[in-house]
């Protein structure tokens, strides 16, 4: 008698749990799926969005189609907007970057941050390289920061905005060694190294990818690198803790993320294709072309990786001396 | 030898009929999307991205770039029909292309646009095949200050595009200036005039800005009086609508201006092919025998800019492939593609890939040519487009304009600027403002107060490095622009007072 009621409940149990992981797996989407980025087309965000769809094209993960929405503006906060006001919408997702989470702490205007939203997973980190000229007097990073020690303020860095990684990662390496050179802010990449090569300025943080090419030409030397461990295209340079620097920099990362409010099913269910996506052999091409780490990182577990690095970064702005307005 | 040789191949991989095919396809929507305001290359061929996956690089390549040279062709078309810029870069084309269309003279303004387009754009694709390795190292040489002093040239154009009163082309200038200083601050993070708004942090986008003040200012402009000005009969048949052999004499100059200007310019990253058509658009007016001709139809005001806007292709894809630099957003796609192809864009790239490099370059001269076999007929189609009468034809002027802006950013508050800044453009009209310096200014306001706050990030703070030959030769040629507008006026009271002691 109790042995059967036992069964029975277990049964019920196993229903009540089970019926509604059965209804997980069925949700799917059945519309056009928009895909909202804080660049214009040819951005960062841009062209990684449009390599995942075609990826997820090419894999046959999703059943419809995707398409890329650009939503430019404020590091992100129109954009994160634009994803706000869908709320509980199961057919949009957001790229993100390290952006997102730099551009709050120093926008007051800034109402939606990532964190209204719904994180689904962290896809990258992206690694980085110091380069200088191949002619320049520099072998090591060492070298480079005796030498503006040696003359502070006369030595310049290319680099974007400075709330970049590139400018964090300078403000560690000066305040860890006492050393000052000049920062000098540019828009765009593509200047960045055009101040480099033309020896308007003296090092730049690059990206591996492109900085290999470079080197292969005989136009630059890379002194070290920005990642935890060695890349494997790049087995011989040192990363900053074994050049002898100890700092941790702070990561970018990129990642994705969805409506506040989205339903479960539908959360778990994009969960389960960035995860799938990420064991695929054309992820991984892409990863090695593009240089980059494989970071992949499900729901909660993302929105955990986003609250440690928001919080570094807080802490070197304060540090470095920039306005933070929350 | 080795060019010619490089060439030979060239054309072998270009006249495959599958190259054959995707150039022809490529100029074909580059030059729809030009006529449309608001789509543009860069949004076009990052769609068409993913589709280029299947297919074979090279063909893909020569398919990408035919739209982005394309749409240069298509972009004067709205300028000069409605007013409406269909690209940034064909914004000054405007100015006389919309009055030689309001005095009959579409057909000629249209022809012409293409026959500049296609020597200038030839002349790009000539001087990328022989001096690209050299020029890419020269344009290395130019840095922050020199684009500073290069932007100051540009802003003193502001004394060509004045209309009658000096003062007031400078006021629509500042106001440009400060329009252009909206928006999140690259150096500081901070927001300057954004007024609270989220979607001001990115700045106000001068597209918007353009057509408001061109498009929408005239469509209200044009409403006003109980009789409204009529537009000058469209002659018909395509021979009556081409440029005639005078008018293609007073353009020598203008296809050897808006070509050597426009790669030059194109080959700087830090520049862009709206800055070239304003510069070679004030470098004709400066040299003309009949300067007040300009803004009231001159053609020469077509030829320069549109010529030079194709130059530019030619000139930016120097960066690209022989250093890996992009300097536009469309070169940036370019680049991303290369990538994604499994090719290494960098120094090495042409060595690597000649290929590639050469089939694209032959591929440009066969584009060139079908681009303005397509385009001339075209001219006739379009021209027609005057004979609508008014009352229909100022509400599509209304309804391209605003499709346009919302295509670019689906957004409504573009749409609340766009109609703000009509309405400036028409008070403007009233009071007798110039629109171009206020565009002008937007233009050259960002990339000018960069380049000078890197310049002196990198001489920590002295002025003196703006002294270094280039910059400081381009700010005497600007004092001199400046200049000339007193010196005229002096030599006017001369001849004034010489008149009276004679009398």
């Amino acid at each position: 008698m109790t042995m059967i009621r036992l069964c029975a409940a277990a049964a019920a149990a196993a229903l009540a749990l089970g019926a509604p992981a059965l209804s997980h797996a069925d949700w799917k989407p059945t519309k056009p799926v928009d895909i909202i980025v804080h660049t214009g087309p040819g951005g960062g965000n841009d062209l990684l969005a449009r390599a995942v769809v075609t990826m997820m094209e090419q894999e046959k993960l999703v059943p419809v189609r995707m398409q890329v929405l650009n939503k430019p503006g404020g590091n992100g906060a129109v954009a994160a907007a634009a994803i706000a006001e869908r709320e509980g919408d199961p057919n949009t997702l957001g790229f993100i970057t390290s952006v997102w989470l730099a551009g709050p702490l120093t926008t007051k205007e800034q109402k939606v941050t990532v964190y209204d939203l719904t994180p689904i997973a962290q896809l990258l980190k992206e690694p980085a390289v110091f380069a200088v000229r191949a002619d320049s007097p520099y072998k090591t990073l060492r070298d480079f920061i005796e030498a503006a020690k040696a003359h502070p303020g006369a030595l310049k860095q290319s680099g974007g905005s400075i709330t970049s990684r590139d400018n964090i990662v300078r403000e560690q390496l000066e305040h860890a060694t006492g050393a000052k050179w000049a920062y000098v802010s540019f828009p765009g990449g593509g200047a960045r190294l055009a101040a480099l090569l033309g020896g308007h300025v003296d090092i730049m943080v690059i990206e591996p990818q492109e900085a290999g090419e470079n080197v292969r030409a005989g136009k630059l030397r890379v002194l070290a690198q920005i990642s935890e461990k060695r890349l494997p295209k790049w087995s011989d340079v040192p990363t900053l803790k074994e050049a002898g620097f100890d700092i941790t920099p702070t990561p970018q990362i990129r990642g994705v993320v969805a409506p506040p409010k989205m339903p479960a099913e539908a959360v778990a269910y994009w969960i389960g294709r960035f995860e799938k996506l990420h064991h695929t052999a054309s992820w991984k091409k892409y990863v090695e072309q593009n240089e980059l780490e494989d970071a992949f990182l499900p729901g909660q577990e993302f929105e955990k990786s986003m609250q440690e690095t928001s919080r570094e970064l807080k802490e070197q702005f304060v540090k470095a001396g920039i306005k933070v307005v929350r | 030898m080795d060019i010619l040789a490089g060439l030979m191949q060239g054309f072998q991989v270009a006249t495959t009929p599958t190259a054959l095919g995707m150039c022809m396809l490529g100029v074909v929507l580059g030059t729809v999307i030009g006529v449309l305001p608001g789509l543009g290359p860069p949004a076009t061929i990052a769609m068409l991205l993913p589709l280029t996956m299947k297919l074979e690089p090279t063909g893909a390549m020569i398919m990408l770039a035919g739209i982005y040279y394309g749409a240069k062709y298509g972009g004067s078309t709205t300028s000069i029909l409605l007013n409406v810029p269909g690209e940034s870069s064909s914004v000054v084309t405007c100015i006389d292309g919309y009055q030689m269309a309001r005095k009959g003279r579409a057909g000629p303004a249209l022809g012409m646009a293409a026959i500049a387009s296609f020597i200038a754009g030839t002349f790009g694709v000539v001087a990328l095949m022989l001096i690209a390795p050299m020029l890419a190292r020269v344009s290395l040489a130019f840095s922050s200050p020199e684009y500073f002093a290069l932007m100051v040239m540009g802003l003193a154009m502001v004394v060509l595009l004045a209309g009658n009163s000096l003062v007031k082309a400078l006021l629509a200038m500042l106001v440009g200036l400060w329009v252009s200083g909206i928006g999140t601050d690259l150096f500081t993070a901070t927001s300057r005039f954004t007024f609270g708004t989220v979607q001001l942090l990115g700045g106000v986008d001068f597209v918007v800005v353009a057509i408001g003040l061109f498009a929408l200012g005239e469509v209200l402009g044009n409403m006003e009086p109980a009789d409204p000005p009529k537009m000058l009969p469209v002659p018909k048949g395509l021979r009556n609508l081409l440029p005639t052999w005078q008018d293609m004499k007073r353009c020598r100059f203008a296809f050897v201006n808006g070509s050597v200007i426009g790669f030059l310019i194109g080959v700087l990253p830090g520049a862009g092919a709206t800055i070239a058509s304003f510069i070679s658009y004030g470098i004709e007016k400066a040299v003309s025998r009949h300067p007040e001709e300009f803004g009231h139809g001159a053609i020469e005001g077509v030829a320069a800019p549109e010529g030079s806007n194709n130059a530019e292709t030619g000139g930016a894809l120097v960066p690209l492939l022989t250093l890996g630099i992009p300097g536009s957003s469309t070169t940036a796609i370019l680049l991303a593609a290369l990538i994604l192809w499994g090719f290494k864009p960098g120094p090495l790239f042409i060595q690597d890939s000649p290929q590639l490099f050469w089939g694209l370059v032959a591929s440009m001269y066969i584009g060139n040519v079908v681009l303005l076999i397509l385009n001339l007929p075209l001219v006739a189609v379009f021209a027609q487009l005057l004979r609508v009468p008014a009352h229909i034809l100022n509400p599509l002027i209304l309804g391209v304009s605003v499709v346009g802006v919302y295509a670019s950013g689906s957004s409504m508050f573009q749409l609340g600027l766009l109609a703000l800044f009509g309405l400036v453009g028409y008070l403007m009209r009233k009071l007798d403002y110039p629109c171009a310096p206020m565009v002008l200014g937007l233009v050259l306001g960002d990339p000018m107060e960069r380049a000078l706050r890197q310049s002196l990030m990198m001489s920590q703070g002295s002025l003196a490095i703006l002294l270094r030959p280039i910059p400081l030769t381009l700010l005497v040629v600007a004092a001199a622009l400046l200049a000339v507008p007193l010196f005229r006026k002096s030599n006017a009271l001369r001849v004034q007072m010489l008149d009276r002691e004679e009398a």
